[in-house]
């Protein structure tokens, strides 16, 4: 769950603003390495090995505990990517809307916007789940894996929105206003100058906020969909080799977080190309 | 010249910020070709003034017509005005992630659907005009304050417009860099470019104005030629200012 960071944007935003860094960069996931953080890099590359090494090791060392939980779990891996990339993408739309609705000037838009955020933040994301899930079970039957899309990118989409806020807000006003200048209307504004360069600053939390969305998947295993944890579940409870089973679930998802992170850190180098003097 | 229909009739116009009155019924009328230097010190409006005319800022009260469009007509496309008047800001403002020709070309293909070749051969064009065509390729960042400005009054250019708007263009420049950027700016005044200028540069003002505009506490004070206005000024906040600044 993305963490009460997010509730001290603003003062961020102004403590940015005066010192004139322009990077959001908080976030409750894996540690996202920056290259010339020697310490974590290090950090990353011990973790990294010894999951590995764990997961290798142990499967070995005794096949018929810990090396039939690994049978079970490949499956689930699919179902989590699933959940996790069909809501990160919902959630990114969802976000948009939200995050430009928060900025608008229009008194409904914004309002609708910011009751949308409030209410969200305000309820843990367990409760959302079993509420939406239910919810929509009472009205229309979809499948259970859309309706844990559903639930979770609803969820995600509140908190992405107020980074996307924040991204957008941290761009400087005079870019706004060389375009408007220019003849742009303010969609076009933000389309081709705007977003363009918030994406940078959105990119470490929105990174964040994936990983963190990859790890809460493993609540979804509570309403039938089978992702990795469920499937380490079903194993556990006919074998009752619960140790095991959660050991090696445990190295799954820090294995699946710590490449993620690592994908994330590179995606953003490359994105700070014009940043470059 | 004089004698022509005004591009820009500014009208008995006001503007508040909260209380503070930042226009205090201003009128000006520019002609095509003419060049208006507006001084003040700082807070007199001038910038709030220059905003004005392409509605960054709005006004609460009077009529500013601009090549026969009244912006307070709510039927009229603000937008359309915009792409007849460029822009150059005391910041730059250059499109940080574009690089130097994308920053050139990006209005001209979005907004006058230009093809790609014809808006980088206009660009290449302006970017040779402002004496900077080797750094096409570079981003914002790596050019120099100077630089970057000739840049912002390039990417001006590119919409072709009538008139050309400079709000304090050579401020935030290193002394060094002045120079550079207002030698093109004397270079455009030639050519017969209408120009709207705010700045602080005397010499200029002295060098290529038609009009020179006093402002002070929101209104115009005086307005001259730059003879009349540095030789023999009327108003007396006007030679108080003349005393401080020369």
């Amino acid at each position: 769950m993305p963490g009460p960071a997010f509730f001290f944007y603003d003062e961020r935003e102004l403590f940015m603003a005066e010192c004139d860094v322009k990077k959001i960069d908080v976030g409750d996931g894996a540690a996202i390495p920056e290259p010339d953080d020697r310490g974590m890099v290090s950090a990353w590359w011990i973790a990294l090995l010894g999951t590995i090494g764990l997961l290798i090791a142990l499967p070995l060392k005794d096949p018929s505990t810990y090396g039939r939980v690994l049978t079970f779990i490949p499956d689930g891996v699919l179902v989590t990517f699933e959940v996790t990339i069909l809501s990160i993408s919902l959630a990114l739309v969802i976000g948009l809307l939200t995050g430009l609705g928060r900025i608008s000037k229009n008194r409904f838009i914004n309002l609708a916007a910011s009751l949308y955020v409030e209410v969200v933040r305000g309820i843990p994301l367990l409760v959302q789940l079993f509420y939406i899930y239910f919810a929509l079970g009472r009205f229309v039957r979809v499948p259970d894996i859309m309706a844990a899309v559903i639930a979770m990118s609803f969820c995600y989409g509140a908190y992405m929105g107020e980074v996307f806020r924040a991204g957008i807000k941290s761009i400087d006003f005079g870019q706004s206003e060389a375009a408007l200048s220019q003849g742009f209307n303010q969609a076009q504004t933000m389309r081709y100058v705007i977003l363009p360069q918030a994406w940078r600053t959105i990119l470490p939390p929105v990174g964040n906020e994936f990983i963190a969305l990859l790890k809460d998947t493993s609540l979804v295993s509570i309403l039938a969909v089978s992702d990795i944890l469920r499937r380490g579940r079903e194993y556990a409870a006919e074998s009752f080799n619960y140790f095991e089973t959660y050991t090696m679930i445990a190295l799954v998802y820090l294995l699946i977080t710590l490449i993620l992170s690592k994908i994330i850190s590179i995606m953003e180098q490359r994105l700070s190309h014009y940043e470059k003097r | 010249m004089k004698n022509a229909d005004p591009i820009i009739r500014i009208k008995n116009i006001d503007k508040y910020f909260g209380t503070f009155k930042a226009l205090d019924n201003v009128s000006l009328d520019v002609t095509p070709g003419e060049k208006v230097v507006v001084l003040g010190p700082s807070g007199s409006g001038k910038s709030t003034l220059l905003r004005s005319i392409n509605q960054l800022e709005t006004i609460d009260s009077g009529t500013i017509i601009v090549d026969g469009h009244d912006l307070s007509d709510p039927a009229e496309d603000i937008n359309r005005i915009r792409m007849e008047m460029g822009m150059v800001f005391q910041s730059f403002n250059l499109y940080k992630h574009k690089t130097v020709l994308e920053n050139l070309t990006l209005a001209p293909i979005k907004l006058k659907n230009m093809t790609e070749s014809q808006a980088n051969e206009l660009g290449l064009t302006l970017l040779d005009k402002v004496g900077i065509r080797e750094k096409a390729d570079s981003y914002p960042v790596m050019l120099s304050g100077g630089q970057q400005q000739r840049v912002a009054i390039a990417r001006a250019l590119a919409m072709e417009p009538k008139i050309m708007l400079f709000d304090e263009p050579t401020s935030a420049l290193d002394p060094e860099m002045i120079g550079e950027v207002l030698e093109v700016m004397v270079a455009l005044a030639k050519e017969g470019m209408t120009m709207v200028v705010v700045t602080h540069e005397m010499g200029f003002a002295r060098e290529v104005a038609d009009q020179v505009v006093f402002m002070d506490e929101g209104a115009i004070v005086e307005v001259g030629t730059p003879d009349h206005f540095f030789e023999n000024p009327t108003h007396e906040r006007t030679i108080l200012f003349l005393e401080q600044i020369l």
